[in-house]
């Protein structure tokens, strides 16, 4: 480190490049839009709303740490922090200290580490739990009052009932509300009498910080967790081929929603989303709970597979990606869903809850838009991928260990969300019997270098001169190398380059799923199993000719007279059929199943019936028969069925046309009674083929590598111009970032420091000023000017400010 | 991938591959614990249940070994929900437990008390409105009281709500009586004392064994194991005679030992053969002879055809949970679905073994089943086509094509004792008429039915036209062609009583022949279907063939 420093932005000046472009990917937030310089990047490191968001990535054994140092107070010994963080382990301590230094929450001064001014204000009033200082609560109380040992002394002489009191404030919250009356009331009285309580309006009151440091023992926290708790595994076997196996029947799944869909679409609800009746039917045809429909319905719609049609009575229907889809590779087919599911932001789980509105929460609605499920489902993917390959985690400690990298996330809602990751996870195949999969880690891949762990490690290397690697080895312990790392970790990273991606993926689960069989056994109860899942023509075969009685790694189909009677009708023949059984059965084909089909082959076509789209019947013989020789009605294709009636594959409408076109009367008889030849309708909306995204190219290291350049250039064309300055009386004052003037100035009225400042006044001059600040509020600054009156300056009128030397 | 002989379904399902090298051991693996549905020839059919698991907990197998078994033979990954289902399903079993308690204040009362180890099992069965009334004072928090004569319903309702009860109460030893087997010039079967074993190491129980396999002796050796007194329930007449004969002829009992208690006899003694119709035989609205099941103190209680059981007996034996019961069946299937009271008040299965086992195993006769089609002429054709609904089974399987048929299959296997099977007494006497022999039905009296036996069992005569009187229990050891025109619309268990006709094993070895006459096209074809599809799911492969190439 270079020289000591004053304040944030000395100590960001003075940061080697590799410092700081840790600083830059631990916050991404600082650089976006780019900071003129290095200036404006540590005012903008010291805003509130850049502090709350690294704030609240920190996990409990960061947090508890800058609590830490936030309550000893600025440039604290390191001993004192040790104590009230109850640990003697100062190497990870000093670990943290550093991560937080690193990721600019505490800056180094001459005399020691200060937290950045900001950082209480996000921290609240109650850090920790504890309430606000004796000098705070009430300015006018004797420093006594806050002496620890007479604190102790007191406590020790207080009732029993006013110590329980006491004990109940201990841990937070530092508030209380008075009893009304006795005896509650007398007991409040006497430690309100003795100071151990304040009172902050007529009937609450509060526990002082140094009171609550005292009953707490002079410990900060109830349990001091540094390090991240243990997840418990234990090795599981067979895990890829239970993710194989899931995943081929979450394919199969997802083709039957298609089918199901595409034949039948559900509508969409005037709020969005699918009604509870239409996920009912979808269930019963997928044979599934309502949970896991409602994840595959999801899935579906998250890789763009199904989608609102868009019409004007929108429903949901398969999207044209189905087909190409569905015509790929399997290993393919899985990556492009599991891609899919990891960069969704959508959580089926919620699905049936009480939503935003009066009913429960529909699938594919507004409310099951939840996007924190995609940070908490890449956190435990990455902490599975932590694991050794083969072991499947303990839920309750996997629970725990997120809850500590995210303390600042409802317990309730965190721990909910995770079992349904992983309880997606086991359906998608991502894990086979609790463990990550190959195709699992190969999807989680892209994600780890973002791992803070790894970024830890490279710090250690790059700036760490307070670390040691054998402190840093002893933070790793109990973590199976992984997490413990920075404190930092960016929510917002870019979803990883999808093409890339798939490919790896398809080609790790390509290899696990069970490998399609070229034959099926046939039985004398007419049944025929699949020990596996067929090749393409055979599948289709099998689907056509007999009825799916079992699902699973095999299927088992039963031939039926109905069966056998839809594969005449797509065209089969008795002896084609036969001998398409006959060739893929391993097994000899019983005698039954040849009676079946020459029983059903015989009163196959005894009636018949064609595809006839309109029909003209007259009495009168003559007049069809003078259609039927008519030359202009050939288009038609008139057929004669019998003497009074002719068929036609033309539209009724353009029949009659026709027909009146030619010197006919014809009279359009209605639907009554005709045969439409239709195919059942497959529809299919527009592609919703999600684009490449808006292009926001990833905080990275290169990225970062030329913004800190950027700033570099920036700084030296300061430096240049602070030289030119000195040659001049007073001192130069830059157009700045108001952002930093502001924090100038703030920094100025905490040191009760003098300020020159420029300031444009309402014609468009600019003038410059000493003045002291005193207050900065309402974008305005009050100050005392040279002349020593106060005066009131808008902040938006000034142009740069900078300390008085 | 593991190349077991065993494919889980997500349905639970169990695929098992016959021709597969390690199928054996993987058979002998998931029997305890799942139910054979379908043994075709290829693949068979298992089906993992809660009936299933409970009654191989009951056992004493347990979860591991059940997951286990599952992922040494499976070929592909076993869903792990479906192992976790198996092991929460498992866990259910003996929270709950019926124990007999003795009471502190009277040295020699006891009580039953139904205990948990898990309160809030307990919380959540005494919640349901129809097991409360069935349970007396709370003990404590994991206790209470039970009727001792609800202890069969409350085991029939906890089952029910999914929590079964593991019956610890033991059971009374009933009035002693000497019965042994008298095993001079023939041995029980290692199947058979496998199923005896397996019986009375459970304690209560049924034991499934095709027709033909001698289950009267398993009976018999349940019998000779207890050493007590005997109540058995058969299912008519007939059938208590045979008993009878066979239990004087196999065991050390006496005739003066075996009382028969039907509609013409009600004789009580040590061991007392009663008819299920004269228990269920009400006068006056009320169970005329419910006396008899308190009339001693019986020691076993054995329940022949078990799958025929009415619902009256099983309210009536919900009392008798105190004493041994076995039930013999040659198939759980019921008709009416009610397998689960058969679980919770007779018992789990005990035994089972494949029809193909035992008859590979020599010990009953191979059979070829065939299905003749007959073209009804066209005048019959249109009577069918127009006929109402309700009579169409009866127009079809009555036709009188099917005569020729059966004249020309009596003819090819002249000599060989033939039993023709029919529905329709007015078909059967017109068949009798054109063979020339002579019909059993419910008419015919007890005394002509075993003149008629007598002869047939001799071959005095070769040929009996029989109704379904003939359906239960009738032992024709050398029946080898049975000829079927007609049927209980689809009924699997009457086809299986009447294949187990023919399935006795012959003197010489020879294969037994089955035939099925059916009018094509018609619903008569249509109920065929059904039940042939339970023959070839039992293993039994038929052929179809065209009565013009028979005759």
């Amino acid at each position: 480190m270079a020289t000591p420093s004053r304040s944030l932005a000395d100590d960001i000046r003075g940061r080697g490049d590799a410092e700081l472009i840790d600083l830059v990917l631990a916050r991404p937030d600082l650089a976006r839009p780019a900071p003129a310089d290095l200036t404006s990047l540590a005012a903008r490191a010291g805003t509130r709303a850049s502090v709350q968001r690294a704030v609240e990535a920190l996990d409990r054994g960061h947090l508890q740490v800058l609590e830490a140092v936030v309550v000893a107070g600025d440039a604290a010994e390191r001993s004192v922090l040790l104590h009230l963080l109850g640990t003697d382990d100062a190497g990870t301590v000093d670990a943290i200290v550093q991560d937080l230094w690193r990721s600019a929450l505490v800056w180094r001064g001459v005399d020691g580490d200060h937290v950045v001014r900001t950082v209480p204000e996000v921290l609240g009033t109650a850090v920790a739990g504890l309430g606000a200082p004796m000098r705070e609560l009430r300015p006018s109380s004797p420093p006594e009052h806050a002496d620890p040992d007479r604190i102790r002394a007191t406590v020790a002489e207080a009732p029993d009932d006013s110590r329980a009191m006491l004990e109940r404030m201990t841990w937070g919250p530092a508030f209380g509300v008075l009893p009304a009356a006795a005896p509650g009331r007398t007991t409040a009285r006497w430690l309100l009498e003795h100071h151990l309580l304040v009172p902050v309006s007529t009937d609450r009151v509060a526990l002082p910080r140094e009171v609550g440091l005292v009953l707490r023992e002079g410990r900060l926290h109830r349990s001091t967790e540094l390090t991240p708790p243990d997840i418990e595994a234990r090795p599981v076997s067979l895990v890829d081929a239970a993710a194989g196996g899931a995943a081929s029947e979450c394919l199969t799944h997802v083709d039957e929603l298609a089918a199901a869909w595409g034949a039948d679409p559900p509508r969409v609800l005037r709020a969005g989303g699918l009604s509870v009746r239409d996920l009912r039917v979808t269930q019963m045809s997928l044979d599934l709970d309502p949970e896991h429909t409602a994840f595959v319905v999801e899935l579906a719609y998250a890789a763009g597979l199904v989608a609102d049609d868009g019409e004007v009575v929108p429903v949901w229907a398969p999207t044209s990606e189905i087909d190409e889809w569905s015509s790929s590779e399997a290993g393919h087919r899985w990556a492009t869903l599991a891609v899919a599911w990891l960069g969704s932001t959508r959580a089926p789980h919620l699905v049936g809850r009480r939503g935003t509105g009066t009913g429960p929460a529909n699938a594919l609605g507004p409310d099951v838009q939840w996007p924190a499920i995609r940070a908490i489902r890449r956190e435990v993917l990455r902490e599975l991928a932590s694991l050794e390959p083969g072991s499947a985690p303990d839920h309750a400690s996997l629970r725990e260990r997120l809850a500590w990298r995210r303390p600042n996330r409802s317990a309730a809602v965190l721990d909910e969300a995770v079992e349904a990751v992983l309880r997606e996870s086991e359906w998608l195949g991502v894990t086979g019997r609790g463990a990550l999969s190959e195709a699992g880690r190969a999807l989680v891949a892209p994600l780890l270098p973002l791992l803070p762990a790894v970024r830890g490690d490279r710090a250690t290397q790059a700036g760490g001169g307070n670390t040691s690697n054998g402190k840093r080895a002893a933070r790793g312990r109990g973590d199976r190398g992984s997490g413990s790392g920075g404190g930092i970790t960016s929510t917002e990273q870019t979803p990883p380059e999808a093409g890339a991606v798939a490919e790896g993926v398809a080609a790790a689960m390509s290899a696990h799923l069970p490998s399609p069989v070229d034959h099926i056994l046939v039985q004398a109860d007419l049944t025929a199993v699949a020990p596996g899942p067929l090749v393409g023509g055979l599948g289709s075969f099998m689907r056509l000719a007999a009825d799916v009685e079992s699902r699973g790694g095999a299927t088992v189909y039963r031939f039926t007279p109905e069966s056998v009677r839809r594969a005449l009708d797509a065209g089969w023949t008795a002896a084609d059929f036969t001998e398409t059984v006959r060739r893929s059965s391993r097994t000899p084909v019983p005698q039954p199943l040849e009676y079946l089909v020459a029983d059903v082959a015989r009163k196959h076509g005894q009636t018949r019936i064609g595809g006839a789209a309109a029909y003209i019947r007259s009495d009168d013989e003559a007049v069809l028969d003078t259609m039927l020789a008519s030359r202009d009605l050939t288009p038609l294709r008139l057929r004669r069925l019998a003497p009074t009636v002719l068929v036609s594959s033309a539209d009724p409408r353009v029949l009659v046309d026709l027909l009146r076109d030619n010197g006919f009367a014809p009279v359009h008889e209605g639907q009554d009674g005709t045969v439409v030849h239709a195919e059942t309708p497959r529809r299919r909306a527009g592609s919703r083929r999600r684009g490449p995204g808006p292009m926001v190219s990833p905080v990275d290291r290169p990225y970062t590598q030329t913004l800190v350049d950027g700033l570099r250039a920036a700084e030296a064309t300061a430096d240049q111009r602070r030289v030119e300055d000195e040659t001049r009386p007073g001192p130069r004052i830059l157009a700045m970032d108001p952002v930093v003037t502001l924090s100038l100035l703030r920094d100025a009225v905490a040191d009760r420091h003098g300020v020159w400042i420029g300031y444009s006044d309402g014609h468009g001059a600019t003038s410059r000023h000493l003045i002291h600040p005193q207050k900065v509020e309402g974008g305005r600054v009050r100050a005392t000017d040279e002349s020593g009156h106060e005066k009131s300056f808008s902040v938006h009128r000034i142009t740069g400010a900078t300390l008085e030397s | 991938m593991n190349d077991g002989p065993l494919i889980v379904q997500s349905d639970k399902t169990l695929l098992l591959e016959v021709d597969h090298p390690n199928a054996e051991a993987a058979r002998r693996a998931i029997a305890p614990f799942a139910e054979l549905e379908r043994a075709p020839e290829h693949v068979h059919t298992y089906r993992i249940t809660p009936l299933g698991l409970w009654n191989a907990r009951a056992a004493g197998h347990d979860a591991e070994q059940v997951v286990d078994a599952l992922i040494t033979h499976s070929r592909y990954a076993v869903p792990n929900a479906l192992l976790v289902d198996v092991a929460d399903t498992m866990d259910r079993y003996g929270r709950l437990t019926l124990t007999k308690e003795g009471l502190t204040d009277s040295p020699e009362g006891t009580r039953l008390v139904l205990r948990t180890t898990d309160r809030p099992v307990l919380e959540e069965v005494l919640r349901y409105k129809k097991i409360k009334p069935l349970t007396g004072e709370r003990l404590d928090d994991l206790a209470v009281v039970v009727h001792p004569s609800e202890r069969g319903t409350l085991k029939q309702e906890l089952l029910k709500v999914g929590w079964p009860a593991e019956d610890l109460a033991g059971y009374v030893d009933g009035e002693a009586h000497p019965i042994d087997l008298d095993q001079a010039d023939w041995h029980l079967r290692p199947y058979q004392q496998h199923a005896v074993d397996g019986f009375w190491h459970g304690g209560s129980g049924v034991v499934v064994l095709p027709c033909g396999a001698g289950k009267t002796l398993v009976g018999a050796g349940a019998m000779a194991a207890a050493k007590a007194t005997t109540l058995i329930l058969v299912t008519n007449t007939v059938s208590a005679r045979q008993w009878k004969d066979e239990l004087i002829r196999r065991t050390t009992l006496t005739e003066d030992e075996i009382g028969e208690y039907s509609g013409a006899r009600k004789e009580i003694r040590p061991v007392t053969i009663a008819t299920y119709q004269v228990l269920t035989t009400k006068r006056k609205g009320a169970y005329a002879h419910l006396d008899l099941l308190d009339a001693r103190d019986w020691g076993l209680i054995v329940y022949d055809e078990v799958h025929l059981l009415p619902a009256p007996i099983f309210r009536m034996t919900a009392d008798l949970q105190a004493r041994r019961r076995l039930g013999l069946t040659a198939t759980l299937v019921r008709e009416d679905g009610r397998e689960a009271d058969v679980f919770s008040l007779i018992g789990p299965k005990r035994f089972d073994a494949p029809w193909k086992d035992i008859e590979a195993q020599g010990y009953i006769a191979p059979a070829d089943c065939v299905e003749v089609r007959v073209s009804l002429p066209d005048g019959q054709r249109m009577a069918y086509a127009v006929s109402e609904p309700e009579e169409r089974y009866r127009l079809a399987s009555c036709s009188d094509a099917k005569l020729p048929v059966i004249e020309k299959l009596a003819e090819q296997h002249a000599g060989e004792p033939t039993l023709v099977i029919g529905q329709y007494l007015d078909q059967l006497h017109e068949v009798a008429e054109r063979l020339g022999a002579e019909v059993i039905t419910g008419e015919t009296t007890v005394k002509e039915r075993q003149r008629l036996y007598d002869a047939f069992r001799v071959g005095e005569i070769t040929t009996l036209v029989v109704s379904k009187v003939a359906n239960f229990s009738i032992d024709l050891p050398e029946a080898s062609v049975a000829i079927q025109i007609s049927g209980t619309f689809g009924s699997r268990q009457e086809e299986a009583q009447r294949l187990g006709r023919v399935l006795r094993p012959k003197g010489d070895g020879r294969t037994a022949h089955f035939y099925t006459i059916v009018s094509r096209d018609t619903v008569d074809a249509d109920f065929a279907a059904h039940r042939q599809r339970f023959l070839a799911e039992q293993g039994y492969a038929y052929r179809i063939v065209d009565a013009d190439d028979l005759i």
